[in-house]
């Protein structure tokens, strides 16, 4: 089953006067367990198409199916509840609670799911601080943090609720090129071990190269679709406006 | 936790908020402290005096005893008045003959009110009640009386001087005593002062010619206790037709009922602008928390809380900051009331009273708890509106505001 499905999805915003197309009929769906980069120069488009995947923005049109869950007509409550226990998110910019200490942070998301007591709360947060190598700096605040360290935490607060889907909108950009380079590492152990799909954005071809699957965007339609297999990418062009096209190549992409 | 914590990462901005809300709280406990000081002073004043907490009288004397005092009499003792003197909380039980008549020495006559009491007994329910010159009534069968002093000024009266008392009898005629005046007193009820004199309760009832007495003051050892000790008392009083009346309810308590009513009213205006202040001082500080905090907000919605649960988030941090600014505004309040009381508020006579006194400052548990009720619901209604607002934000806007 694909865990995330778009259809025809377009994303419009007003600015003054004129509208600008941020999505302009994306056809798209991932199979579970991928680890999908989402390239493109900047202004393409690339942090609108995770947000809508994300089920932070609505499509202006098309439909968008995530882990089974038809997103439209869906109340702002119900997309939180799904957001909560389906998505995990690593922003560009960490995005920790600056008074909560870094177990606090990874703990955040699991207060609001009622069948974990703090017995299994603890447990899943240690289990989390230590796959992210951070056990020892469970009572640190994200002031006293590297930016590295900060993503880890983040990372680790995207993970601890075993979402089916992670998604992280240029996680290396506000780190040095090697400190990228672990988080890279990181998500693609993760995402190799538990089976969690990931799909990041990045404008850095090197970031590219971490992927297994790879969607290139520009000026909000997909232009590429590349699957990685024995090391080898095999790149499809995807013709512009051509959705039937895009459909067949969509379903290249789920093989 | 997180909204304590919240509150205080901001230390500048929040000790600002903080200490608008502590100088409004301290304010209103001070003037709401002023008037409860005024308020228990003119009450045990007035009760101590001569209300007394329970009224034990016949059945309609309040009507019409004065018109026709010597029809209301009632027994001076009985098994009642052993029973209520067993409660536990009654400080003292008084009999009082209340009664009208005429005063005079050498040329001047007038008339006056006079009560007869057992000097005794009075001393705890007269409490209030200053002599200014001379003493108190030595005995209750004692040839003497003590004068209030609008009375004693208007027939210039010395204490030491015999004057001569007339009043109907209980059969119908008129009698006189000669009795000498021991000494000058004030109550807090100028207007009582002008006509009052006191004697002796047998000496009242020799010049009325009576046996029995009006009322039975009951003096109890608190004032709170007045509700409760009335509930257990009346179904066990024997003798039919006695009224029972609390200190709030008989004609003297009026005055007080109606001033507390007024000057609470003036203090409920003190009150909402206070509040107004607490509002207008800290949804500013509120807003701007909201506004530099639009990225965390956004990430929270990301991360799956519901648009009521940022709400309350804010709504908590402004109750959290409310609690803490009320119980500091308490603490300087309650310190600074001591000092005030301390020192003293030098006050004039206020109408309808004899003297000029010197006014503390009172707060009751009761009025602290108002106080840090008020801070804290002024301090989330301020950031009510904040608080929505950051609840409504579209979450991708939010989110750009990260850092
Ligand atoms: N809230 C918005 N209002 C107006 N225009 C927007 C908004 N968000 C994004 N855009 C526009 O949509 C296009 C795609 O933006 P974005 O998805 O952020 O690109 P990327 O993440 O690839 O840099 C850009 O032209 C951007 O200016
Ligand atoms: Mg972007």
């Amino acid at each position: 089953m694909s865990i995330v499905v778009l259809e025809h999805v377009s994303k419009e915003y007003r600015l003054g006067d004129h509208m600008v197309r941020a999505l302009d009929d994306v056809t798209l769906s991932f199979e579970s367990g991928v680890f999908l980069a989402i390239a493109g120069p900047s202004g393409s488009g690339k942090s609108t198409l995770l947000n809508v995947i994300g089920c932070i923005d609505m499509p202006s049109s098309g439909r968008v199916v995530i882990a089974g869950h038809d997103i439209s007509g869906q109340t702002p409550d119900q997309l939180a509840s799904l957001r909560a226990r389906t998505i995990g998110f690593v922003f560009q910019t960490f995005n920790l609670f600056p008074v909560l200490t870094a177990e606090e942070n990874v703990e955040y998301p699991l207060l609001q799911m009622e069948e974990l007591d703090k017995q299994d709360r603890r447990e899943r947060v240690k289990e989390m601080l230590e796959l992210v190598q951070l056990g020892k700096f469970a009572k640190h605040r994200p002031s006293q943090l590297s930016g590295g360290q900060r993503q880890r935490v983040a990372i680790a607060r995207a993970l601890v609720t075993r979402p089916e889907l992670v998604l992280a909108d240029e996680p290396t950009a506000n780190l040095d090129h090697k400190t990228g380079e672990g988080i890279l590492a990181l998500m693609r152990d993760i995402n190799r071990r538990y089976k969690t799909t990931f799909i990041f954005s990045t404008h850095d071809k090197k970031v590219i190269d971490a992927a297994d699957r790879l969607v290139g965007i520009e000026d909000g339609t997909v232009r590429i679709l590349g699957v990685r297999k024995e090391g080898q990418w095999a790149i499809t062009n995807v013709a512009r406006r051509a959705a039937s096209t895009t459909d067949t190549e969509a379903a290249a992409l789920k093989r | 936790m997180l909204a304590s914590r919240n509150v205080f990462r901001q230390r500048r901005r929040t000790s600002v908020s903080l200490i608008a809300i502590i100088g409004g709280v301290a304010a209103m406990l001070l003037a709401s402290g002023f008037f409860e000081w005024n308020y228990d002073t003119m009450r045990e004043g007035a009760i101590r005096a001569r209300i007394g907490h329970v009224q034990i009288t016949r059945d309609g004397f309040a009507e019409g005893g004065t018109a026709d005092p010597l029809r209301y009499l009632m027994a001076e003792t009985s098994e009642d008045r052993k029973l209520i003197e067993a409660f536990p909380q009654v400080d003292t039980l008084a009999p009082r003959l209340s009664f009208t008549g005429l005063i005079s020495i050498g040329d001047s006559t007038t008339s006056f009110a006079g009560e007869g009491v057992d000097p005794e007994r009075e001393k705890k329910a007269s409490g209030a009640l200053t002599i200014l010159s001379g003493q108190d009534l030595s005995g209750i069968d004692a040839n003497e009386i003590t004068v209030g002093q609008g009375l004693a000024d208007n027939l210039k009266l010395q204490v030491g001087q015999t004057v001569v008392l007339l009043a109907n009898t209980g059969s119908g005629g008129i009698n006189a005593i000669e009795v000498k005046v021991v000494g000058i007193f004030a109550t807090i009820t100028k207007a009582y002062d002008d006509f009052a004199l006191r004697i002796p309760l047998k000496t009242s009832q020799r010049l009325l010619r009576v046996t029995g007495v009006h009322t039975w003051l009951v003096l109890l050892e608190r004032t709170g206790q007045t509700d409760n000790f009335l509930a257990k008392l009346r179904p066990l009083l024997q003798t039919p037709g006695l009224s029972i009346v609390p200190w709030y309810e008989t004609a003297a308590a009026d005055f007080y009922n109606k001033t507390v009513s007024l000057f609470s009213k003036q203090v409920l205006v003190v009150k909402l602008m206070i509040a107004f202040i607490i509002v207008l001082s800290i949804s500013n500080t509120m807003m701007t928390n909201v506004r530099e905090r639009f990225g965390e907000i956004g990430t929270l919605m990301a991360l799956g809380d519901t648009r009521a649960k940022v709400l309350r988030r804010f709504l908590a941090e402004g109750a959290v900051l409310g609690f803490a600014g009320g119980v500091l505004g308490s603490i300087l309040g309650v310190g600074a009331a001591r000092l005030i009381s301390w020192v003293g508020i030098p006050m004039p006579p206020p109408p309808g009273m004899a003297n000029s006194f010197v006014a503390g400052i009172m707060v009751t548990p009761g009025l602290v708890f108002e106080a840090i009720f008020l801070s804290v619901t002024t301090a989330v209604l301020a950031g009510l509106y904040p608080a929505w607002k950051a609840s409504r934000l579209n979450i991708v806007d939010a989110l750009r505001h990260a850092r």
